[in-house]
């Protein structure tokens, strides 16, 4: 059963992300994208990573989507004389054979997925979080724990680097203009 | 060669994403759609960090208090740092879609090759 449910989300993400390249017009590019974020949401969900889910549903399905939408409103959108990009054959050659390295050496070097015994599963470091992160600070939910609480001077830089963003794109959109008194 | 697929295939699926990904960077015409193509690069990434948290008959690192020793997780860790870096990704794309706003405000059009001729003309 969930062997079947993994190759359905695979082939959802791999037929909707190549769909996403293919196509000509930006606005069905971006609802395509949209379909994908959600399958890549769902896959975040079934690799036991709920809080990953929710915030790419949120943030890469919904604020993403939002922000295309609204510069595709403040640009024009040309009618496209066909359904389909050209295929730029240079390219394609080249980025074909850095996807055939990539897997080649993927399958020859990396443990299998959900490999309890893989190097990276570091018990010594995820054990301790896994074993400590309730008493410590007393919420059930370890991923919480970790980014409010272990790692929370961390989650404020991201939160500087959001309002950076927000006033960046607010002078460059000239909403903010800085005038010499 | 199947099996050694099934075993791996998010890292496999991370691998095509990188790729269609990078593809969309550099051969689109379009900024817009070059934007797209950053953004489904870094969800390629997502998937491989996710995938080092999974383990095989584990549950979501919610651990209830009274957990007993013997019970699987997986690693709160790298979720977190997927967490951190979707926020992030999400105020570049902010910041490039305003750059694209601007550069159409000024020049009038959103294809890349139509903007150089455009700019060797000044």
């Amino acid at each position: 059963m969930s062997e079947l449910f993994a190759a359905a989300l695979f082939v959802f993400v791999l037929v909707t992300a190549v769909t996403t390249a293919l196509l000509r017009d930006v606005l069905a590019v971006v609802v395509v994208f949209a379909a994908y974020s959600l399958g890549m949401a769902l896959f975040y969900a079934f690799l036991l990573a709920p809080d990953v889910a929710m915030t790419e549903a949120a943030i890469g399905a919904g604020v993403t989507t939002l922000l295309l939408l609204l510069t595709l409103t403040k640009t024009n959108r040309t009618r496209p004389d066909r359904w389909i990009e050209g295929v730029d054959l240079p390219a394609l050659a080249v980025f074909a054979a850095l996807l055939i390295v990539l897997v080649v050496t993927l399958l020859n070097s990396i443990p299998a997925v959900g490999d309890p015994g893989a190097a990276w599963n570091n018990p010594g470091v995820t054990q301790y979080y896994i074993e400590n992160a309730y008493d410590d600070t007393g919420v059930e939910n370890a991923v919480t724990a970790v980014l409010a609480g272990y790692r929370g001077f961390d989650t404020f830089g991201e939160a500087v680097v959001v309002f950076a963003a927000g006033i960046s794109s607010l002078i460059v959109l000239r909403q903010v203009v800085f005038t010499r008194e | 060669m199947i099996g050694a697929l099934a075993d791996s295939y998010t890292y496999v699926l991370f691998a095509i994403l990188m790729v269609v990904g990078l593809y969309m960077v550099a051969a689109s015409a379009n900024l817009v759609k070059k934007v797209v193509g950053l953004n489904m690069f870094q969800t390629g990434i997502f998937l491989f960090f996710v995938t080092t948290a999974y383990v095989d008959n584990g549950s979501s690192p919610v651990i209830p208090a009274e957990a007993a020793a013997g019970d699987r997780y997986a690693s709160p860790l790298p979720q977190v740092i997927v967490l951190t870096a979707i926020v992030v990704g999400v105020a570049l794309t902010a910041v490039s879609l305003a750059l694209i706003v601007r550069i159409y405000d000024e020049y009038g059009t959103l294809n890349e090759a139509t903007l150089r001729e455009v700019r060797t003309d000044e």
